[in-house]
């Protein structure tokens, strides 16, 4: 450990440990799968079944054709849009406001106190937004519509996509922006033509994190949508009832809503933990 | 030319200051007047009416708030603490730089790629009663069938279990982080003048990671305290109260019961703790400089 070198012994427990560690973290996702996999009759049963012996995709045709719950590729598209919706919106409107943050063209204490607006707003526990929200999205006719949505989510991830792109900006050599304004560059023409293509590593890790909360989200999805506008954690949440439980068709929209979510993140593995820390701790 | 740019850096800014007020300071506005009031939606014609500071007198009167707010902070420093102590203990490994680190990396994340309303219905399968794989498991170190979400006393320590699943990679990643960025010179250093191991971890690594340590703190308090998603796939609060967090309890009272008066007055008092909480870290943040 902390680099120095160690002896095989060491070695050998450190790996035992951190396979354990693994199998650990890694079986509830197996299990996830074979559930989804199995017929629901087989998920009943004692000792449980770690291979499953009868082999069904019926319930990932059940949920994707057979329209029980109602139609779910609606559901999804729901969530593909306000997710996508939400990530264009943030980060347009995020990256700007970071841009103009991370210049001093504005006096300091100015814009201290938005950074201290912006960070208090992140602690904001979401439920204490959520019955107002509920209030006056019903007032404006917005509940249960993409846009109500969209609009609570942008709202949660404008604070995070602000703090995260104000970091990555500053990370930028400032001689860069020098030559461009020399060479006539604009405040806007900078903006557009120089930071943001010089900023994708950064944009995309935003992204990513955008994706995995307003995909993910449930509590403001539950309240603010019904029918029109329901997303996938929404669906789930409802094959929950009081007399059955359907393992498999629970889990098998389990497995469908995870993996974009898996393919998405493996593109920034390695910036995902200035991601994680809000921009705090840099990898 | 120094007033063009301050203008643009003021239309910069703009949209999104419009937006967050428009979606921060007016619905807490809202909700701060209404905290006044006493108002119930589910009587039609209902008008709001003036009662000053009742609702907030009645939370220190109101068990089952009170409950939940014990049970909210129990999960919260529970869970913390867990995720401190294993997270430290799997960056002190991930820093060893074995090969199976990079296996490690790539799987850690998994769990966090979850929806949470996924990993709730996932562990209510693997923790149920009567075939669940958990208590499969424990039947083989002798221990009798366990009745978990089912029990009051159980539920919590299972909700607390699936929360360190979930969010064991926050700390493992950012301590690990901490740990690289620590010169190895240092430890050399020291091993050469004769520490051991042990007063290195002690004296060197741990003091070095505080800032990582605090910054982590930080962010998983705010993330354990407004715990929904889980609670409410696995157990729905119960059973009985047992694992009603603070966000299920307000948002009960607020939409269920729709008694936005009490849930408006609980929702601030909610609020004013987190902050009061997050403005002592921040500070301990922001004087070690790590923050911007």
């Amino acid at each position: 450990m902390f680099g120095l070198t160690k002896s095989t012994v060491e070695k050998v427990l450190l790996y035992i440990i951190c396979t354990i560690i693994i199998i650990v973290v890694v079986f509830p996702l197996y299990w996830l799968i074979i559930t989804s996999l199995k017929y629901d009759i087989d998920s009943y049963i004692y000792p449980p079944q770690f291979f499953p012996v009868n082999i069904t995709f019926k319930n990932y045709i059940d949920i994707l054709f057979l329209a029980q719950e109602g139609n779910l590729v609606k559901y999804f598209l729901n969530s593909l849009i306000i997710t996508i919706s939400t990530i264009f919106l943030s980060l347009l409107f995020g990256s700007m406001a970071a841009y103009s943050l991370s210049k001093n063209y504005l006096s300091i204490m100015f814009r201290r106190m938005m950074l201290a607006f912006v960070l208090v707003i992140r602690i904001f526990p979401p439920i204490t937004t959520a019955i107002p929200y509920y209030i006056i999205l019903s007032k404006f006719g917005l509940i249960d519509t993409h846009i109500g949505l969209i609009i609570s989510y942008v709202a949660f991830s404008l604070p995070f996509t602000i703090w995260l792109m104000i970091g990555f900006f500053q990370s930028l050599p400032a001689e860069i922006e020098k030559a461009a304004t020399i060479d006539g560059c604009n405040f806007w023409q900078r903006f557009i033509k120089i930071t943001i293509p010089l900023s994708l590593p950064g944009l995309a890790v935003t992204a990513i994190f955008g994706f995995l909360y307003s995909w993910n989200e449930f509590m403001l999805a539950s309240i603010l949508t019904s029918e029109n506008a329901k997303t996938l954690p929404v669906v789930i949440a409802g094959f929950i009832s009081d007399k059955y439980l359907f393992w498999g068709k629970m889990t098998a929209l389990g497995v469908l809503m995870t993996i974009p979510v898996i393919i998405f993140s493996s593109f920034a593995q390695r910036n995902i933990v200035r991601g994680l820390t809000f921009g705090a701790v840099k990898e | 030319m120094l007033t063009g740019y301050r203008k643009w850096s003021i239309i910069f800014l703009l949209p999104s200051g419009l937006f967050l007020i428009f979606a921060y300071v007016y619905p807490m506005v809202y909700s701060f007047i209404m905290s006044f009031f006493s108002y119930s939606m589910l009587i039609p014609g209902a008008k709001p009416v003036f009662i000053g500071i009742d609702n907030y007198l009645k939370i220190f009167s109101n068990p089952s708030f009170l409950n939940s707010l014990r049970i909210t902070f129990i999960f919260s420093i529970v869970a913390i603490f867990f995720e401190f102590i294993i997270g430290l203990f799997l960056a002190l490994a991930m820093s060893a730089n074995l090969r199976i680190t990079g296996v490690f990396r790539v799987f850690m994340f998994i769990p966090l790629m979850i929806a949470p309303v996924v990993a709730g219905v996932l562990w209510r399968n693997l923790f149920h009663s009567s075939y669940g794989v958990i208590n499969f498991f424990i039947s083989f170190l002798d221990i009798p069938p366990q009745i978990w979400l089912g029990s009051a006393q159980q539920a919590l320590p299972a909700v607390i279990v699936v929360e360190i699943w979930q969010q064991l990679p926050v700390f493992t990643f950012i301590l690990a982080a901490g740990i690289a960025s620590i010169p190895t010179e240092l430890n050399k250093a020291a091993l050469v003048d004769g520490c051991g191991r042990m007063r290195i971890f002690w004296n060197i690594t741990l003091p070095l990671l505080k800032p990582a340590v605090i910054v982590a703190f930080l962010l998983r308090i705010i993330d354990t305290l407004r715990m929904f998603d889980i609670v409410y796939t696995m157990t729905q609060g119960g059973p009985g109260t047992s694992t009603k967090f603070l966000s299920l309890h307000i948002y009960e009272k607020g939409l269920k019961f729709f008694d936005i008066g009490t849930a408006a007055a609980q929702s601030w008092f909610f609020l004013i703790i987190v902050l009061l909480i997050e403005i002592y870290f921040i500070r301990l943040v922001l004087r070690r400089g790590t923050a911007r």
